[in-house]
């Protein structure tokens, strides 16, 4: 559906992608995760057409979207900037869009999807009296006018309240389980980690990550335990027998409970050495890896700085 | 190039100059204002058959440059606000080339502006009729001047102005529109100018107009094939 392969793209002679490379298929979700001006928006840039690579290529469906505009079609876009017609009204504003798409049935499908928005009751009103909120429920049923089977959006759920946040989130799933491909852009992790099925985590130009978000966060997440001691004497003589063992990097103690980092995968040696050492444990568990925990550590520790997105 | 996505995007601007009153208001307003205020002293002034001569050479000038004007007034709304406010990175993402969305915005802002330059063409010629002692009709060559110099203008115009909005940024494009305006109305009178001093209009006048128009029109659709979507999305403010 998606393939770019060993995108390079330089402006005014400074790189801002550097040789990446990642696939999109058919009914997948797909994070693309980076810090501002990681080159997300180019990247992006670049697969809908609007962007001329450098070197290397980014197709859909296997061409380019730039030199294909019947292909276009297919697609379907919310962009970061939302590109509504201000002075238009809401039922306006899809009717053009509809019409741009060559929709049939436009009249039925925009009452449809301005019901499912709940914009209904504002169709006539100009989309300038709009809120954030309520704008970008409009774009991002007008991405889905045409019914595309591939969907780009740039964070989506930005200026949404909590309850029109999961309702994207609830339309990502269901569009996925329809075999449409999404590719979301998003700084929202917690989204992200809900819906997606594989990500790529960008940071200055090139790909620092990308797999399933399952595999990175046991790929590059430290296993991280939480220890519940009995007795509260013996938390400091724990403290000091955890901080004396190499293979642990951090312990941050919280009453009778203390959280343990681990360098590597010794989960079971911890154990041994409290309880050999007379300490009473009530309960010791693995701490679930956040995206987060990913995405930080991926960040942190690829060194180089972004120059321009 | 199919019509029908370029009547549609012209149909959009069309609805779109429309909607904005102030902009309209403004258009009618220079429109009254110009054809009250120019019309009254060359027809009370000029005396005899010459006011003949002199009223066509009026309608010649003046519905023109309303023409023209209103090009600039529009075009400003139609290209630049599109790109100022980044709707146009939507738009290039649709099925649309790059030159059926300029040639819908060329069409769509060229009706609204010659309908004013309609309405300034009646009301110069009634205006003058009510100070003039005798009939004042436009001449069969300014009629044509009217039905076919002045779209064509008009449209080469708008042309003009919307690929300098796609191709440049937007400090360079208020620079530029300034430019163009005033580059387009000074031609317009050394044209005149070269080919006759008198205040007749002739049919060789508005052929040649009319020569230049077409020329300046088919050179910018032939410019056209040299903007980029990256040009315009790496100009976007």
């Amino acid at each position: 559906m998606i393939e770019v392969q060993n995108l390079t793209k330089k402006f005014n002679g400074k790189t801002v992608l550097n040789g990446i490379s990642f696939e999109v298929k058919e009914g997948e979700i797909f994070g693309y995760l980076g810090p501002n001006g990681a080159g997300k928006t180019t990247t992006m840039r670049i697969i809908l057409g609007l962007l001329k690579p450098t070197s290397g290529n980014a197709l859909v469906f296997g061409e380019d979207l730039g030199s294909n505009d019947k292909l276009r079609r297919r697609v379907g876009i919310l962009l970061e900037n939302d590109g509504l017609y201000e002075g238009l009204s809401a039922s306006e504003n899809l009717d053009y869009y509809s019409q741009l798409y060559g929709i049939s049935d436009r009249e039925e499908k925009i009452k449809n999807l301005l019901d499912f928005v709940g914009h209904s009751d504002r169709k006539n009103d100009k989309v300038g009296t709009f809120s954030k909120g309520m704008k970008r429920k409009l774009v991002l049923v007008r991405s889905m006018l045409h019914n595309p089977d591939i969907l780009f959006f740039d964070e989506p759920s930005s200026g949404l309240d909590p309850e029109a946040q999961r309702m994207v989130r609830d339309l990502i799933l269901q569009l996925s389980k329809e075999k449409r491909t999404i590719f979301l852009n998003s700084h929202d992790l917690d989204e992200v980690q809900k819906v997606c099925s594989k990500i790529a985590i960008l940071h200055g130009g090139t790909i620092k990550a990308y797999d399933k978000v399952e595999n990175l966060r046991n790929k590059f997440s430290k296993p991280i335990f939480e220890i519940t001691l009995i007795d509260n004497a013996d938390v400091l003589n724990a403290l000091d027998i955890l901080h004396s063992l190499d293979y642990v990097s951090d312990c941050e103690e919280d009453g009778l409970r203390i959280t343990v980092t681990l360098k590597e995968e010794k989960s079971s040696k911890i154990l041994n050495e409290l309880v050999n050492n007379g300490i009473s444990v009530e309960e010791a568990k693995r701490l679930a890896k956040s995206l987060e925990d990913v995405y930080l550590d991926v960040v942190k520790h690829s060194g180089e700085r972004h120059e321009y997105e | 190039m199919s019509m029908n996505k370029i009547f549609t995007v012209a149909r959009k601007e069309m609805k779109g100059i429309v909607k904005t009153r102030s902009q309209m208001l403004v258009g009618i307003f220079f429109a009254l204002w110009f054809s009250v205020m120019i019309t009254i002293p060359v027809v009370k002034t000029v005396e005899g058959s010459a006011v003949v001569d002199h009223f066509n050479n009026l309608i010649f000038y003046l519905v023109l440059m309303q023409g023209i004007f209103m090009a600039y007034l529009f075009s400003g709304k139609v290209f630049f606000e599109e790109k100022r406010e980044g709707i146009i990175e939507t738009l290039l993402c649709t099925p649309l080339s790059l030159r059926q969305i300029w040639s819908g915005k060329v069409v769509g802002v060229t009706i609204i502006a010659y309908l004013i330059s309609l309405l300034a063409t009646i009301l110069i010629t009634i205006i003058a009729n009510i100070f003039s002692a005798i009939l004042l009709l436009p001449s069969p060559a300014i009629l044509f001047h009217i039905s076919l110099v002045v779209p064509t203008f008009v449209a080469a115009a708008i042309g003009l102005l919307g690929f300098g909005h796609f191709l440049l940024g937007m400090r360079e494009n208020q620079i530029l529109n300034i430019s163009i305006f005033i580059a387009i109305f000074f031609a317009l009178f050394f044209t005149k100018n070269v080919i006759s001093g008198g205040y007749a209009v002739s049919w060789v006048e508005v052929g040649v107009l009319l020569i230049v128009a077409v020329l300046l029109l088919a050179l910018i659709s032939y410019l056209t094939r040299f903007l980029s979507k990256e040009r315009i999305v790496t100009t976007i403010p």
